[in-house]
């Protein structure tokens, strides 16, 4: 029973997480920032929506969706600091991080203690009707519930990334692809890469925002501290997605990240049942990551390789034998 | 149509390192001209293509293309205009992308990248049928990562890319230098039937005596920042590879070495 929670509330989370994992997706693997100001702006996305709902009285849609161009500000911001200002990469999400954990202090300053409002989670309660009105929900029983909030998280997570993958096939995101792997062919293109740049961090750190959002939303709750490690649970993610469907061409990137931030939840979840009072929770995180990263590189070059051997090496001998090439 | 006028160009400026390559450098190419650029190393053929696309900045002079001063224009803004294919086949192209993914990002060049889908069906198989033109069997690997191919595939498809849309000017950059000899000879034949086909003016430098005395109508040769040989025409083509690498020799004993 105790691990049948876990995993529920481990689910929860990496969809949660899946969101912040898409952005950091976006960020380090597309446009290859290792985009750090993230750590900053997951809790910047909390207490936007916090403050949006139970102070200014806006639909907890509108509020998660809002915090997203608070987090793309933020992001364009990173982007502005590295490519005007020539800031390293990372020192410019460091900077950006660091200020807006001044700057989500200060905003709490508009919350009291505690106040009651409807999150796209809610249900009937404390005399709040929920997201849907009414008396839904408030019948079914707690396992019920928490599919519904699955299934309400399922509905972001897919939205996001569908969205995205259709981002991806046009133009523009054409151009964010080529500037993250050839700035050079940007500007032969007659484009500025630098634009694509600050284009590309602030939809990634939109997502990020989002993600704070539907996190403080999920616990009802928010915590200045809720960024720390923020950075390193996204790239793991990413890293384990990448990593596990680095075989199959018909997954996309996307939906190997999603699949990553979930797994990689259910992982931190299953270690708080190992070590129950939590000394050696971030030690074994960091093993955990470390151990990825490890295996991470023979798994991509196992499945290159089974990869190579059914299609390329076949099409490069075509490639020699029909015109010029040494393939 | 390009006009590089008392072009100044020091290097280091300000140190103890300062060596200036260009003084009062003047150099004129006219519409339709193929000119081949040789010279030894550090010579400035590169800091010239450098100059006219924008990479470098200048310490003084102007930069005019079509009548237009261009000086002061960033090189994203000069690409708009002016094609460079690189020496290393990698710049050229995006190594993630499929070449049909790279053809439509090039073909789309001078166009708005908005939120219009890169590609269809009626897209794809134009750039199929523009890709097969080439002879290369690039056609059967539309959808193939360009990383994968080899350098030679590489370098023939961004040499296509760079030639896309209209260019008024196309920079070959020591093109065939990456590739073994009878790639680059497929490289250098391609390069000529693309100039000639779409009546591109170019400034191609190479290392390669032949090629500078067999592809193009005009030659030049670069030595300290300054044109020492220009040949066109008729005259170019009485060149023989062995007077270059006479004039070569002349100059290098000059020097010292």
């Amino acid at each position: 029973m105790l691990f049948y929670g876990t995993t529920v509330d481990g689910l929860k989370m990496g969809l949660c997480f899946a969101v912040l994992a898409l952005g950091v997706y976006i960020s380090y693997s597309i446009l290859d920032f290792p985009d750090l100001s993230v750590d900053g702006i997951f809790p910047l996305g909390g207490v936007l929506s916090t403050i949006l709902m139970l102070k200014l009285g806006f639909h907890p849609v509108l509020a998660v969706l809002l915090t997203f161009f608070a987090g793309a500000v933020a992001g364009a911001l990173t982007g502005v600091l590295h490519v005007r200002f020539k800031i390293t990469k990372l020192l410019a999400g460091i900077i950006v991080m660091t200020g807006f954990l001044s700057i989500n202090l200060a905003l709490t300053k508009f919350l009291t203690k505690t106040g009651y409002t409807t999150t796209i989670f809610s249900f009937k309660s404390e005399g709040l009707d929920g997201l849907f009105g009414g008396n839904f929900l408030s019948g079914f029983s707690r396992n019920v519930r928490n599919y519904i909030i699955i299934a309400i998280l399922l509905l972001f997570v897919i939205a996001g990334k569908i969205l995205l993958d259709l981002f991806f096939k046009t133009k523009l995101g054409y151009m964010l692809r080529a500037t993250g792997e050839n700035e050079k062919i940007v500007t032969s293109l007659g484009r500025d890469p630098g634009r694509y740049k600050i284009l590309g961090l602030a939809i990634a750190d939109g997502l990020v925002a989002v993600s704070g959002a539907l996190y403080s939303q999920l616990y009802s709750s928010y915590d200045n501290n809720s960024g720390t490690g923020k950075v390193v649970l996204a790239l793991a993610a990413v890293i384990i997605g990448m990593a596990l469907f680095s075989g199959a061409r018909r997954v996309k990137d996307t939906t190997a990240v999603i699949i990553g931030a979930v797994i990689y939840s259910l992982c931190l979840n299953y270690l708080v049942l190992v070590d129950r009072d939590g000394i050696y929770l971030k030690l074994l995180n960091a093993v955990m990551f470390a151990l990825i990263l490890i295996f991470n590189d023979k798994l991509t070059a196992l499945n290159h390789r089974r990869r190579t051997v059914k299609g390329i090496t076949a099409k490069s001998e075509e490639i020699t034998a029909g015109g010029e090439g040494d393939a | 149509m390009l006009k590089l006028k008392n072009i100044t160009k020091v290097f280091n400026k300000g140190t103890v390192n300062e060596s200036s390559l260009f003084t009062n450098f003047s150099f004129e190419v006219k519409r339709g001209e193929f000119v081949s650029v040789v010279g030894s190393n550090g010579s400035g053929k590169t800091t010239m293509l450098n100059i006219i696309s924008g990479t470098l900045p200048i310490d003084g002079g102007s930069v005019e293309l079509e009548g237009r001063d261009i000086t002061r224009l960033p090189e994203f803004r000069r690409a708009a205009v002016i094609g460079r294919v690189f020496q290393d086949p990698t710049v050229g192209t995006v190594p993630g992308m499929t070449i049909l993914e790279n053809l439509s990002l090039a073909a789309n060049k001078g166009s708005p990248y908005n939120f219009c889908f890169a590609l269809d069906r009626k897209k794809s198989t134009e750039f199929r049928e523009l890709v097969s033109s080439l002879g290369l069997g690039l056609e059967d690997k539309m959808n193939v990562p360009v990383g994968l191919l080899s350098g030679g595939q590489r370098q023939a498809l961004s040499l296509f890319m760079s030639t896309m849309t209209d260019i008024d000017l196309l920079l070959l950059d020591e093109h065939t230098a990456a590739l073994d000899p009878r790639t680059a000879e497929t490289i250098m034949t391609l390069t000529d039937t693309i100039v000639k086909d779409k009546k591109l003016t170019a400034v191609m430098v190479t290392h390669n005596l032949r090629y500078a005395v067999s592809y193009g109508n005009r030659m030049i040769m670069m030595h300290k920042g300054e044109v020492v040989l220009d040949k066109s025409g008729e005259e170019k083509d009485a060149v023989v590879t062995d007077d270059l690498l006479d004039i070569f020799n002349e100059i290098s004993i000059e020097c010292g070495n």
